[in-house]
C-alpha cells in the first residue's frame, strides 16, 4: 500500500531520477574554471607572476592578443568574461577570486576609485600610455590615467536596415515612431535608455535626479511600447535574423553589421550622444600587478591595439594604432562616426571638436536604483 | 513501501553518521546561503549597492510598491499557466510511461531525459531559431501558403510560455510516472468489475491515487519557473519583466542587493508555505485512508 507520506516519497524519487540524468544545466562555474593566479607573492620586485587573471567583457579580447602576450612574456592569461559593468562589480565585490585585470567603463572606474577598489598604475611600467589619442584624454573620472588605461571606446547609435526602412532616420524621434512598432531592438541598459530621453529633452546625461527622471518618464513611456527586443549582449542578432529593422546599439556591434552588409547604415542620434571608454584597471590586492602592467603596456602597442580593432571594430583610442588601420576600417561609420570625426580621412588626426563627443557617464551611486525602477515600471506596463 | 515494514532493521548507534555528508551539504549550501539572504534583506546598502550591516525595512517596503507587486502577481500568474500546461501535457505521458511494459519503460524514460544532456541555453536558442520571423516555422507556413506574412512568435509572452513549458515538462513527467508506476492495477480492475465507466474510473480511482505525483509535479514546475529569468530575456526579448529579472537586476544593474535579497526571501517564504501546505494535505489524506 501507499506509504503514509506518498507525496514526500514521490518528490524524493523524482529528484533522484533527475540527478541521475540531468547533469550540469548551467555549464561550469566560472569561478571554478580559472586557476588562481599563481606566482609567489613574495617574488623579487622585478619578477612578474606566470599567470594573469583577466576579468573582461565577453567578445572583447582577441585570442591573438592573449597568445602573443604569452609568447613574448611567458605569462598565461586566463580570460573570464562578464556582460555588464555592474555584473563585474558584484563579482569583484563578492570576492572569492582575485583578479589581476578588469575592464570597467568610465563611470565604473570613477566609482571604483572612490571606493579604493583599484590600484594606481606604475607609469614607469606603462610607457606606451603616450600612444593614447588626445581625444581620449582628460576625462573627469581619471584625467591623468593614474588608475586606468583606455582599451576601446565607443558610443550608442542608431542602425537602420535601409532595405526595409526607406525614410531617413536621424535621431531618436525618427526611430520611435508608431509605424515602427515591433521593428526595433535596443540595448537592455536602463541608464542608456534614460540618457536618450535626456538628450531629447536637452538634459545632460549626468543630471540624474528625481525631477529629471520624472521629466524623462513621459518621453520614454511611449518609446518602450514600440520596442520588440531588449538585448545588450548581442543586439545585432535580432537585426541579422530579420526580426527587426532598426536598432539602437553599441557602435562595435553596428560596425560588425556594416562589415557584413553595407545596407546597415549607422548614425549617432542628432539629439546628441555620449562617448564611453572601457579601460584596463588593476583591482586592489591583485597578485600579479607587474604582469598586469606588462599586459596594459602590451595592449597599448600600436600593432597590438590594431589587432583588437581587426576583430572587434569599436573606436580605437590609440593614436598610433589608428594610423595602421586600413581605409575600410576608417571608413566604417559605426567605428568612427562622421558626426564626431568628420571626414574618414581625418580619423588619424582624431576628433577635431572634443565638445561634440558629449559628456561621458559619471558615477551616480544609489540613483542607479531609481533609473532601474523607472525602466522596469515602464516595461511592466507593456 | 509501508512505514511499518516488519523486516526493517533499526539503524545502529553510528547509523546517523551515514546522513552526515548530506546534512553538511544541506547546511553549508542550502541553509546557510538562505540565512545570509534573509539577513541581507533586512540591511541597508552603500553606493555600490553592497550590503551594510545596519537594520532597515526599506527593502521590504519597496516590494509593496505597485510596480513590483504588479510584476510579482504577473509572474505568479504566468508560472501558474505554465504549470497547468505542463500537467495537461505531462500527465498522459507520465501515466503512459508508468503503465508501459517493463522492458520499454527505461528506454522511454531515457528519451524523456535526453534533452537534459544538452545545455539549457542551447535548447532555448534552438527554439529561437524555430520561432523567429525568418525561422523554420514561419518558412513552412509561408511555403505552404497558410500565411502570407511572417507571424510574430518569438519575443512574445507566448514564446516565454513555450520556453517555460518546454524547460520544465520533464519535471512534470517524472513524478507522475513515479506514482503511476506504483498504482495498483487491481484497484482499477475492481472499479471496472463494479461497473464504473472509464471516465469514472479515471476521476474516482486513478486521479486520486496519482494525486501525490500531480502535486509534486506542480511544485516542481511552479517553483523554479517563478525565479527563471533567462527565458524571459531570450524568448520574450526582455520586454515583460518577471520577478526573476527584477531580482537579477538588483545585483546586475540597480545596485540594490538588499532589495534583491528581500524579493528572494519573499519567494522563499511563499515556497515554504506552499510546500508545508502540500505536505500537510498529504498527511491528512493518508490519515483518512
Amino acid at each position: 500500500m501507499l506509504s503514509r507520506r506518498p507525496l514526500l516519497a514521490v518528490l524524493c524519487a523524482s529528484v533522484l531520477a533527475l540527478l541521475g540524468c540531468s547533469g550540469d544545466k548551467k555549464g561550469p562555474d566560472p569561478a571554478a574554471s580559472g586557476a588562481p593566479s599563481g606566482g609567489p607573492s613574495a617574488a623579487p620586485r622585478k619578477q612578474a607572476g606566470k599567470e594573469l587573471l583577466l576579468f573582461g567583457w565577453s567578445e572583447y579580447v582577441p585570442e591573438a592578443v592573449i597568445d602573443g602576450f604569452k609568447k613574448e612574456t611567458g605569462i598565461t592569461v586566463h580570460y573570464e568574461t562578464y556582460a555588464s559593468n555592474e555584473e563585474m562589480l558584484s563579482k569583484l565585490l563578492a570576492g572569492g577570486t582575485t583578479f589581476d585585470l578588469i575592464q570597467p567603463s568610465e563611470y565604473m572606474v570613477e566609482a571604483l576609485i572612490k571606493q579604493k577598489k583599484i590600484e594606481t598604475i606604475d607609469a614607469a611600467n606603462v610607457p606606451n600610455m603616450k600612444n593614447v589619442a588626445a581625444d581620449m584624454r582628460g576625462f573627469p573620472h581619471d584625467p591623468e590615467f593614474k588608475y586606468c588605461a583606455p582599451y576601446m571606446a565607443g558610443a550608442v547609435g542608431i542602425v537602420v536596415n535601409t532595405d526595409k526602412v526607406k525614410d531617413p532616420i536621424k535621431g531618436y524621434k525618427d526611430v520611435f515612431q508608431p509605424k515602427y512598432k515591433g521593428r526595433i531592438v535596443v540595448v537592455n541598459d536602463a541608464r542608456e535608455m534614460v540618457s536618450w530621453a535626456f538628450e531629447t529633452l536637452g538634459i545632460a546625461p549626468n543630471d540624474v535626479s528625481a525631477e529629471t527622471l520624472a521629466k524623462a518618464k513621459p518621453v520614454l513611456a511611449p518609446w518602450m511600447k514600440l520596442v520588440k527586443v531588449f538585448d545588450s549582449d548581442s543586439p545585432k542578432t535580432a537585426m541579422l535574423n530579420g526580426d527587426v529593422d532598426i536598432g539602437v546599439m553599441w557602435n562595435g556591434e553596428a560596425a560588425l553589421l556594416y562589415e557584413q552588409d553595407k545596407k546597415y547604415a549607422f548614425t549617432l542620434a542628432e539629439e546628441g550622444s555620449h562617448l564611453y571608454i572601457d579601460h584596463l584597471c588593476i583591482p586592489t590586492g591583485a597578485k600579479n600587478k607587474l604582469g598586469a602592467e606588462m599586459f596594459i603596456n602590451y595592449v597599448l602597442r600600436p600593432e597590438i591595439s590594431k589587432l583588437i580593432s581587426d576583430k572587434f571594430p569599436y573606436m580605437n583610442p590609440n593614436a598610433e594604432a589608428r594610423k595602421l588601420l586600413s581605409r575600410a576600417q576608417r571608413n566604417n561609420p559605426a567605428s568612427y562616426p562622421p558626426r564626431w570625426f568628420g571626414n574618414p580621412e581625418d580619423v588619424i588626426k582624431g576628433m577635431p571638436d572634443l565638445a561634440k563627443r558629449g559628456d561621458s557617464f559619471r558615477d551616480i551611486g544609489k540613483l542607479a536604483t531609481d533609473i532601474d525602477k523607472l525602466v522596469t515600471d515602464l516595461k511592466a506596463q507593456n | 513501501m509501508s512505514d511499518e515494514n516488519p523486516r526493517r532493521r533499526p539503524l545502529g548507534p553510528f547509523g546517523g553518521a551515514l546522513a552526515a555528508p548530506l546534512l553538511l551539504w544541506l547546511l553549508t549550501l542550502v541553509v546557510l546561503p538562505n540565512l545570509i539572504l534573509v539577513g541581507y534583506s533586512f540591511c541597508d546598502r552603500d553606493d555600490l549597492g553592497q550590503v551594510v550591516p545596519s537594520f532597515s525595512l526599506e527593502a521590504f517596503a519597496r516590494i509593496l510598491d505597485p510596480t513590483y507587486l504588479h510584476i510579482l502577481v504577473h509572474s505568479l500568474w504566468l508560472s501558474g499557466i505554465a504549470t497547468a500546461l505542463c500537467l495537461v501535457i505531462g500527465y498522459p505521458v507520465g501515466y503512459f510511461l508508468g503503465r508501459a511494459k517493463e522492458s520499454w519503460r527505461n528506454k522511454l524514460l531515457v528519451v524523456v531525459m535526453i534533452p537534459f544532456w544538452t545545455s539549457f541555453l542551447v535548447r532555448t536558442y534552438a527554439w529561437m531559431i524555430l520561432l523567429r520571423s525568418e525561422g523554420l516555422i514561419n518558412g513552412l507556413l509561408q511555403i505552404t501558403h497558410l500565411t502570407s506574412a511572417p507571424v510574430d512568435m518569438l519575443y512574445t509572452e507566448g514564446a516565454v510560455l513555450i520556453g517555460l513549458v518546454y524547460a520544465y515538462l520533464p519535471f512534470t513527467i517524472l513524478p507522475i510516472y513515479a506514482s503511476a508506476e506504483k498504482l495498483d492495477g487491481a484497484l482499477v480492475e475492481a472499479a471496472y468489475d463494479l461497473g464504473a465507466r472509464p471516465w469514472r474510473v479515471f476521476v474516482h480511482v486513478i486521479l486520486p491515487l496519482t494525486r501525490p505525483g500531480i502535486v509534486a509535479a506542480a511544485l516542481f514546475v511552479f517553483i523554479p519557473s517563478i525565479g527563471m529569468f533567462a527565458i524571459a530575456d531570450l524568448m520574450g526579448g526582455g520586454r515583460v519583466p518577471l520577478v526573476g529579472n527584477v531580482i537579477q537586476n538588483q545585483f546586475g544593474q540597480a545596485r540594490n542587493w538588499p532589495f534583491g535579497a528581500a524579493l528572494g526571501t519573499t519567494l522563499l517564504v511563499l515556497f515554504l508555505a506552499l510546500l508545508a501546505w502540500a505536505l500537510h494535505e498529504d498527511g491528512e489524506e493518508a490519515l483518512h485512508r
